[in-house]
């Protein structure tokens, strides 16, 4: 199980660092119990700043993923998933509306992603 | 010919013939520093870089032989050090020039993609504790030795050998005497580890970690072998050549073998580290502020090399630098 990031991306590294490992933590590929590498050992191998990675572990942490510890690095937690508001709903609703808005505009048709939305769907019924 | 221009010339030439196959001494997709199709040092173009190149290292050497020919007769010891000097910063100049060629034309641009496994480490990542102990326990058994046989050992003895073979240092039989050789090989056994350990929690994960690991591992024995040899000279007679004849035996059995790591099939299926060239000074010089790792695989030759952008590499340099001149400072003294 490894964790991919692209230095050449627009988007920050710390935010794809957070995305990997929601996706991994959301898809129960990293069981409660398990252990995350430390800062160290995750900023040196991607090549970021200790910062970054200790920034993206205390996001997750703060939304009740992750478990740190002085020196004992991260563990993932057990977590109930928490009740979702309307409010977060239509910002996700926005947020997919302008990530749909942006492919097409680079030119993905409305087929593509159309089949592109119905295997994820499909991925999260499983 | 005088034995000191030969002697003078020996390393000019051995340099000399390091530089000229330097180049192929690298990864697949890397040449002369640069990012490369894999296919294209065996293009036409790719032969013409590479002969061009020979051409230039062949021309510095025999400049900086010219030079020595000149100078060691007037100055034995500096005679060597300034065309040696002269040949090395003229045969990175020509490999800087090279690589900026291949780069700026035949260069391609990776995408800086890295991954992290988020799995526990799996074995052989590591130092193996079963290999790296025997050589401190042959420097202890060498100091039982020594200690049971103290009354043997002479007042005097020598202690280092000239080229020509005759002693040129002593020593007395008191704990310094007797023991130091093999406290210094404890002490590099240990610098040998602890450089290990920082290639292990300090530097990414690439074909050239386990290899370097296991070079640094085997190096223990011959290392350890030459200061055991020192350590008993007072009591046993060993031919002076065995001790060179070995490490050169061993430092070439280990080079045949990594080298035929860092380029077989199942690591030419591994992406060299996605860098961009740019980080790259002169081709040979990783200077990166923003990765935080202090020790990055070579791009050219075997094993690692420092992250002058980081503040601890520099450390790490004064240190070794400090040890390196730790003999000529004491004796100094």
């Amino acid at each position: 199980m490894t964790l991919r990031i692209d230095l050449d991306s627009a988007v920050p590294a710390y935010r794809q660092i957070v995305d990997g490992l929601r996706i991994l933590l959301v898809g129960g590929k990293l069981a409660p119990g398990s252990e995350l590498p430390s800062v160290r050992r995750v900023a040196v191998d991607l090549g970021v700043h200790f910062n970054t990675v200790a920034e993206a572990y205390r996001t997750l942490a703060g939304e009740g993923w992750i478990d740190l510890r002085h020196g004992r690095g991260a563990t993932v937690l057990r977590r109930d998933a928490p009740t979702v508001n309307a409010e977060k709903v239509t910002e996700f609703r926005q947020r997919l509306r302008a990530l749909v808005a942006e492919m097409q505009s680079q030119g993905a048709s409305a087929a593509k992603l159309s089949v592109e939305l119905r295997q994820l769907a499909g991925e999260l019924e499983v | 010919m005088k034995p000191e221009f030969l002697l003078a010339v020996v390393p000019l030439l051995l340099i000399g013939v390091l530089f000229q196959y330097m180049p192929l001494i690298t990864r697949r997709g890397i040449y002369f520093s640069a990012s490369v199709d894999p296919e294209f040092p065996r293009s036409e173009d790719g032969r013409r870089v590479l002969r061009s190149y020979r051409w230039q290292a062949a021309l510095w050497t025999i400049l900086a032989c010219v030079l020595a020919a000149l100078l060691v007769p007037q100055s034995p010891q500096y005679g060597v050090t300034f065309p040696v000097l002269l040949m090395v910063v003229g045969l990175v100049y020509s490999y800087w020039l090279k690589f900026r060629e291949v780069h700026d034309r035949y260069g391609l641009r990776r995408p800086e993609v890295r991954e992290t496994s988020l799995s526990p480490a799996t074995e052989g990542e590591g130092i193996r504790f079963w290999v790296v102990v025997p050589p401190f326990l042959a420097l202890a058994a060498a100091a039982f030795y020594l200690h049971a046989h103290w009354d043997q050992i002479p007042a005097q003895f020598p202690m280092h050998w000239g080229i020509n073979g005759e002693p040129n240092r002593w020593a007395n039989r008191d704990f310094l005497g007797v023991y130091g050789a093999l406290l210094m090989g404890a002490v590099m056994n240990l610098l040998f580890l602890v450089f290990a350990w920082t290639l292990v929690h300090m530097s990414r994960k690439s074909i050239m970690l386990p290899v370097t690991l296991r070079m640094l591992e085997v190096l223990l024995y011959p290392l350890t072998l030459s200061f055991v040899t020192a350590s008993l000279m007072p009591l046993v007679r060993v031919p002076l050549w065995i001790v060179p004849a070995v490490i050169l035996a061993f430092s070439a059995g280990l080079f045949v073998w990594a080298y035929q790591k860092i380029t077989a099939p199942v690591a030419t299926g591994e992406t060299p580290e996605p860098q961009n060239d740019s980080y790259w000074r002169a081709g040979m010089f990783y200077y990166n502020p923003g990765d935080p790792a202090i020790f990055v695989p070579k791009r050219v030759g075997i094993g690692y090399t420092m992250n002058f952008a980081n503040k601890a590499a520099w450390f790490v340099l004064a240190g070794i630098l400090l040890i390196a001149l730790m003999p000529a400072l004491m004796k100094g003294k």
